[in-house]
């Protein structure tokens, strides 16, 4: 447009608008002399002292409101414009003024009068004189490109190495040299072993292993020694603490009642397995976020989500507090996220933008949105599934030779055999009792594990919890909360013409039982009976027995055995009050059971309302009437034998065979020995190990964008994606997740750890700095949990790309990295300090010497019992208390009682992430390393341990307590010193008894375990 | 700067020089790593406990809260509300039947209690405090408190911590992070408990600040009150007397050739001051170096307050030897009313058993407590505020109990730096919902630091990248009832 014509524009504009207002000054004279007299004073009584730019400059402007100006009504403050010009019941300006959402003037509710006209000023186009400036725009608007530029958002650098040779000691030197630093000598061999044990696996060496390495000279030995270090199982359980911090890793929900979560432990035990396996960082973190969906149903997906739900979750909630709690939770998952993978403070933009970082508040919701449906809880799965699938695999191969024994032996020996008994013996046998107590081929059930006793009893032999998922037969399942029983028998017995259904009390069941439910009781809601032949799969030929139940020794009026046959699942007959008393039921079919010529074969199915019946038996009869009989009982064998005799006179057809193994083998020793061990071994078919974990589950619902984190202030369904920041991609500028198929949370995974276009440089960043962090004493970013504009820039920039960019390349490997620092000159220069160095750099900043740093509580607990000789080293599994001498990391983290020998030592309160300890020293430490029972019998434990070496005499013994607790021999001042003060205490104890010299021995181990240099690593 | 306790009055011939030293340095060394820490926001601080200045000359220096666990009813006990009373069964109007946990009835339920006026300000009290009522011109009233949590764990973390979500440090751990401890011999931060209250160790959590601010739990129950404060039985004073001779002497060694660890010389230290905390602490403990008459204003010869009256001279002894907040969850009552031990106020099917028996409870202790302190003229230097997590529903829950109620609710100050006898703010005339000078525990806080020297706005602690204070991003000091608003 030419300047001329734009000119003219803006004269047509003038006139335009001048002639609006000209139009409408008549009809505002009215409105402001309306605002003077009833408005104006309103506001400059009651709101002007926040909400003016007096206020403003005494620093007590709220909300970033003005209502001092009509500009500054117009603007409106942080939740929007004050007002809508001519709505009245839409302004935030009367909401607020009528306690609604917003209560203005918090010191109390005006009169109805005054919002009356507060409502009609607005209504009528709110005119407002005042003139004044218009308010300053407060909100610092978030610029992404410029933001895109802060240097731990950048894409990782390709830096030029100083040495090509030491890359880190390159970097380290360059820094120095350039500050008039003098890198230090190398640590002694003893202080470097010490420093490598505790740093990689959290445990002193012992006295063998120190003195092999000071002893090695080959240039690799202390490779050696790390390589060691690192395949130990104890790395990963040196490493997951530290990892279990940044996660707020606890066992129980806090708040009201701090309910335990039994299942928990599983995921502290993934990251120690993970650490041990070096799974790569990328692998690591991803099955963190999404390993429930990347690895459904199995153990190691669902432990390693524990990491979203480990926070902590109110044990009481109510419909008022309900929607706000899930907030809460899903902000916690973002807290912990943004903390311990990117080391950015998200919790900061839940309420509005991030005051410092480049994330806008929607990013805060997008991010959110694809945490939408993750809720917590319990699931049951197999612990090892590639275990109890070889074990399977192996059962199987095991039970096919058995098998071919089995039928070889039936097939060519036993009709030879069966005949010669028959005719000598057959005769000779008993009658069988009217009812014969069948016995179960095959037993299945929805939600426990069955077992057949040789008698016919079926039992209950451990439950498996509704919502287990179990792999069966190569299929996988998710277990039931309706138990049911399938049994299947055979027969060759003809004309079957009832059957009867035992169920036991016992004293291992709940109440005694029968039933399985908590009071002993049991509801068969059907049983269904069906037949077929034996020796075909044909399914035309099965046909389903019609039941009649003649008799119940429990019936109640309302749920009698009746509904147990009505082919109606809703109802069941329900044995409730005979519990702890045997229990029977008779069916007589309505047709009696002819039987097929090669055998029968009878399947039973109890389908029951919830749990089953503990021990339970069925029996066949082929007589009539048997509700007006009592009920002997004997095992089907002599039925069937008379059965097969009667029916196979001469050669008798294979399948018979093999049926007739099981009914003769109790009377041939032979068939026995081929039968039984197939009858066994079946029955010792492998299971699953089957464990409780508290993880993620299917729930939670949309994710709502809340205007300054407020759920009464939602502003529409937030959508899944990213940080925009943490996003260079050519393509959508903002990032979503929904566009692709896959879950939102895996989602979210691939954009954390994608290098090229998401998170993943910071992500490898943060990771590297906490690496360093624990080995030098101090991150090259000093805040670990906050790479963002208010954390400490890094002092090794280079270094920290360089050391990020060969994590990446090397397949994210975490051993490889702690490999290339302890390799380092740097890590392993001496502690001393260099009087020069310390004036130029006395931060060592550019580590110029090794800072020694005290043991954690963990540490110091692990040592203590290390050197006392009695550290149990059993690894995973679940919590256990401060009386077992098991390695700290597996103490129990509850909520609300946590274990006073860890806070005392600065373990941190799970409730956020946390990058780095603080350290600091008190009395009570102090007292309970003097008193506490723990360092007491430590100590004596020591004294033992010294005197159990052999040499006695105190000289070599004072020598053995220092190499033990220091991983040195005594200086000689050291000894003399120990020498005297063990004379003394002995002296003290009365003298040369053995008792007096063996408590002046504990005493001295007391004061070693009490130094400073026992819980300092140089 | 040790407090009851000077280093001078220990007998310990041979370590006095080094003691007096070590006291002395104490500041200096505290000083600088302080000064580090707010440099690089660096989480160690060698000397966590050491004295340090207030930012302004504070009119308190000690804080006994004596909690009301579980709650107790304003209406019931210090908001007189003659409208409510009329009105007995009637709607309630405005009531939101959500306000509570459960769901109450909308009705209003008159106080079962005979209510009158005492001290020359005429406060009422209801007839529950006999003799707390007689100190109603010590008292500044909050009748319009208010929070944001309707359920006891949640509300005693926003009370305590200022927000409802764990992980906060609660105002205790605060204080001694802001000025240290007055008597390095004892814990500055202690919580005496019956029945541990719902929250347990969260609501006196030092948070992300050192745990070392973290209080010192004193169970009523326990007959061992302080771990690892006896000896083994084998080893005896002598002994160790010179194991610590010998430990100062080798770690002194250690840490010459480390100089720049500054928290190798603060472990030296704290030897010495754990040995002496050996003593200090069970004589601090030790009721029976009271007075019989002590014990009788006390009501410890009454079964129905024997625990409370112990746990309230305790307080003040403590106090006495400079511990800068105490705070006391009230237990048990006698009972009978179905309530739960560890939230005993909590009267949710009859206000009037309940509260009668808590009020047995709690009353004469309570009162004993100011009386003695202003015996001793530590109420010129020490407040004591009585308060439940939250109020009570004015309408009813069932025909007799009271819901919870978070909207208005009743606490009072009384001693150093408040006004007595005053009122501050009002709820509505049925006592259901503050409405004047709201007060909300940002406000109440802010306050109580105020008086305690320090700036709320200013006592920060760097965490994951943020300056959190206790008063998070509110809190205005209620500059009315402070007796003198200018200092």
């Amino acid at each position: 447009m030419s300047s001329l014509i734009s000119r003219v524009m803006a004269l047509i504009m003038v006139a335009l608008i001048m002639v609006v207002s000209t139009t409408t000054i008549a009809a505002d004279e009215e409105g402001v002399r309306f605002f003077e007299q009833k408005i104006r004073p309103v506001l400059v009584e009651h709101c002007y002292g926040c909400h003016s730019v007096e206020a403003q400059s005494q620093k007590k402007l709220q909300g970033g409101l003005f209502l001092d100006s009509a500009a500054g009504v117009a603007a409106g403050g942080e939740t929007g414009p004050a007002l809508i010009k001519g709505n009245a019941a839409e302004s935030l300006l009367l909401k607020a003024m009528k306690y609604d959402g917003m209560e203005m003037p918090p010191t109390g509710r005006l009169s109805d009068e005054v919002i009356a006209d507060f409502a009609k000023w607005i209504d009528s186009g709110a005119p407002d004189p005042r003139e004044g400036n218009a308010p300053v725009k407060l909100k610092r608007e978030i610029n992404l490109e410029e933001g895109k530029q802060w240097w731990s958002f950048q894409p990782l650098k390709d830096v030029p190495l100083p040495d090509p040779h030491k890359p880190i000691d390159g970097f380290i030197r360059q820094a120095q040299e350039a500050n008039g630093l003098k890198p230090n000598h190398s640590a002694a061999k003893e202080k470097l072993i010490r420093r490598a044990y505790f740093d990689l696996i959290g445990l002193p060496p012992a006295p063998e292993q120190v003195m092999a390495f000071v002893a090695d000279s080959s240039s690799n030995a202390f490779e050696k020694v790390v390589d060691e270090l690192l395949a130990k199982p104890a790395y990963g359980e040196r490493w997951a603490r530290h990892w279990l911090d940044t996660a707020r890793f606890a066992e129980s929900g806090g708040y009201e009642f701090d309910g335990f979560r039994p299942g928990a432990y599983h995921y502290r035990d993934w990251v120690i397995r993970s650490l041990n396996n070096d799974m790569p960082y990328d692998q690591f973190v991803k099955m963190q976020l999404a390993g429930d969906i990347l690895q459904p149903d199995d153990i190691n997906g669902a432990a390693a989500t524990g990491f979203l739900v480990a926070g902590p979750y109110p044990g009481q909630i109510t419909a008022k507090t309900v929607e706000r709690i899930r907030y809460d939770q899903l902000d916690d998952m973002m807290m912990t996220i943004g903390g311990s993978m990117l080391g950015l403070t998200l919790g900061c933009v839940r309420c509005h933008d991030h005051k410092y970082d480049p994330i806008p508040h929607q990013d805060y919701y997008a991010l959110a949105a694809s945490l939408a449906t993750t809720a917590h809880g319990p699931r049951t799965l197999d612990l090892d599934e590639v275990a109890t699938e070889k074990a399977t695999e192996k059962h199987k191969a095991d039970h096919e030779p058995l098998v071919a024994a089995l039928n070889e032996f039936s097939a060519k020996e036993l009709p030879a055999r069966f005949v010669a008994w028959r005719d000598k013996e057959l005769e000779k046998q008993p009658e069988t009792t009217r009812w014969q107590a069948l016995e179960a081929n095959a037993t299945e059930a929805e939600r426990s594990w069955l077992k057949v006793l040789p008698n016919g009893m079926i039992v209950h032999d451990g439950l498996l919890s509704p919502g287990a998922n179990v792999r069966q037969r190569g299929q996988r399942r998710n277990v039931r909360n309706e138990e049911s029983y399938r049994l299947t028998f055979s027969t060759h017995q003809k004309n079957i013409q009832s059957l009867r259904l035992d169920a036991f009390t016992d004293k291992s069941l709940p109440q005694r039982g029968p039933g399985l439910s908590a009071d002993g009781s049991f509801q068969l809601a059907e049983i269904i009976v069906t037949a077929g032949p034996l020796d075909s799969l044909d399914p035309a030929a099965i046909q389903t027995l019609k039941l009649k139940p003649v008799f119940a020794a429990f019936e109640d009026d309302k749920q009698p055995i009746i509904n147990s046959v009505d082919g109606n699942p809703g109802t069941a007959w329900v044995v409730r009050t005979t519990a702890k008393k045997d229990n029977a039921a008779v069916f007589e079919l309505e047709s009696p059971l002819a039987g097929f010529p090669n055998g029968t074969e009878i399947i039973v199915e109890l389908k029951f309302v919830d749990m089953g019946i503990g021990r339970l038996r069925i029996s066949a009869s082929v007589d009539p009437n048997p509700a007006t009989w009592a009920g002997d009982v004997s095992p089907q064998h002599m039925g069937e034998l008379r059965a097969v005799a009667a029916a196979h006179k001469g050669e008798m057809p294979e399948s018979v065979k093999v049926s007739l193994a099981r009914w003769f083998a109790p009377f041939d020793s032979e068939m026995a020995g081929k039968f039984n061990p197939v009858r066994d071994h079946a029955a010792a078919a492998p299971r699953p190990n089957l464990q409780e974990v508290y993880t993620t589950v299917a729930g939670g619902q949309d994710v709502f964008f809340l205007r300054r984190g407020e759920v009464d202030n939602k502003q529409g369904k937030a959508e899944p994606g990213y940080l925009q920041v943490l996003w260079r991609s050519p393509e959508p500028s903002k990032p979503t997740a929904s566009a692709s198929a896959e879950h939102p949370r895996a989602s979210m995974a691939n954009w954390m750890t994608d290098v090229e276009r998401g998170a993943g440089p910071l992500l490898a960043r943060v990771v590297v700095n906490r690496l360093w962090q624990h080995h030098m004493g101090q991150g090259i970013v000093g805040t670990p949990n906050d790479f963002g504009f208010q954390g400490d820039k890094p002092t090794h920039p280079e270094l920290l790309d360089y050391l990020a960019g060969e994590l990446v390349r090397g397949g994210w490997r975490l051993k490889t990295l702690h490999r290339s620092i302890l390799l380092s000159e740097t890590y392993q220069q001496s502690h001393e300090v260099n009087p020069e160095n310390q004036a130029i750099d006395p931060g060592n900043r550019f580590l110029w010497h090794h800072q020694p740093h005290r043991l954690e509580a963990e540490t110091i607990r692990d040592a203590l019992l290390a050197v006392g000789g009695n550290l149990d080293s059993t690894i995973y599994g679940p919590s256990v208390l401060d009386n077992t001498q098991r390695r700290s990391v597996y103490l129990r983290v509850k909520r609300s009682e946590l274990l006073p020998v860890m806070t005392m030592f600065d373990a941190p309160e799970p409730t956020q992430s946390i990058g780095e300890r603080s350290v600091t020293t008190v009395p009570t430490q102090a007292l309970a390393l003097m008193n506490s029972p723990l360092v007491r019998q430590q100590a004596e434990k020591l004294s033992a341990r010294i005197k159990a070496v052999g040499d006695v005499s105190l000289p070599a013994a004072v020598q053995q307590g220092y190499q033990l607790t220091f991983s040195r021999l005594p200086t000689e001042e050291e000894q003399i010193m120990m020498l005297a003060f063990i004379d003394q205490q002995r002296a003290a104890a009365g003298g040369e008894s053995p008792d007096a010299s063996d408590r002046a021995l504990v005493e001295f181990c007391h004061v070693l375990l009490c130094l400073n240099e026992f819980v300092y690593v140089d | 700067m040790f407090g009851f306790y000077s280093p001078g009055e220990i007998s310990l011939p041979a370590r006095r020089d080094f003691l007096l030293q070590a006291g002395l340095g104490f500041g200096s060394v505290a000083l600088a790593s302080m000064l580090q820490n707010e440099k690089t926001g660096a989480s160690e601080i060698a000397e966590p406990l050491a004295l340090r200045p207030p930012h302004f000359p504070g009119q308190v220096k000690s804080i006994i809260w004596l909690f009301m666990t579980g709650a107790p009813s304003q209406v019931d006990t210090w908001d007189y509300k003659p409208e409510l009373q009329k009105r007995h069964g009637q709607e309630l109007a405005g009531s939101d039947p959500k306000t509570g946990f459960f769901t109450t009835s909308g009705k209003c339920l008159k106080s079962p209690f005979a209510w009158a006026q005492h001290g020359e300000s005429g406060s009422w009290v209801s007839d529950l405090f006999p003799h707390l009522s007689k100190h109603v011109d010590k008292m500044c009233f909050l009748h319009s408190m208010y929070l944001k949590q309707n359920n006891h764990a949640p509300a005693s973390l926003e009370l305590m911590c200022g927000t409802n979500r764990p992980g906060l440090p609660a105002l205790g751990a605060w204080m001694t992070y802001g000025l240290g401890s007055q008597n390095q011999s004892l814990p500055s931060f202690v919580v005496l408990h019956d029945t541990r209250p719902r929250g347990d160790d969260q609501i006196w959590s030092a948070g992300f600040l050192p745990k070392t601010y973290q209080a010192m739990t004193l169970d009523a129950r326990r007959k061992e009150s302080i771990d690892n404060l006896v000896r083994d039985t084998r080893h005896s004073d002598g002994q160790q007397r010179s194991q610590l001779d010998l430990l100062r002497e080798l770690n002194q060694k250690h840490a010459n050739t480390r100089p720049t660890q500054a928290d190798l010389a603060a472990r030296i230290n704290s030897f010495e001051l754990a040995y002496r905390m050996q003593m200090a602490a069970p004589e601090a403990l030790d009721l029976t170096r009271e007075s019989e008459s002590i014990h009788k204003l006390y009501g410890m010869d009454n079964p129905e307050c024997a625990t409370f009256s112990r746990q309230c001279l305790l307080a003040r002894r403590l106090v006495e030897r400079g511990v800068r907040f105490v705070q006391i969850f009230a237990g048990k009552g006698v009972g009978g009313d179905g309530s739960v031990n560890d939230v005993p106020w909590d009267c949710h099917s009859d206000v009037q058993t309940n509260h009668r028996s808590c009020g047995l409870h709690t009353d004469q202790p309570a009162a004993a407590l100011l009386a003695d302190l202003e015996a001793r003229g530590l109420l010129d230097s020490t407040l004591v505020i009585w308060g439940g997590e939250f109020g009570r529903t004015s309408d009813s829950q069932g025909d007799k109990g009271r819901d919870h109620n978070p909207n208005g609710f009743t606490i009072w100050m009384a001693g150093a730096g408040v006004k007595g006898g005053f009122h501050y703010g009002a709820t509505d005339p049925f006592g259901y919902k503050a409405v004047e000078n709201k007060v909300h525990v940002n406000d109440l806080h802010a306050t109580l630091l105020h008086l305690l020297g320090l700036d709320h706005t200013k006592l920060t602690h760097r965490f994951n990248g943020r300056d959190f204070r206790l008063t998070d991003v509110g809190g205005e000091v209620l500059k009315e009832i402070l007796r003198n608003p200018v200092a």
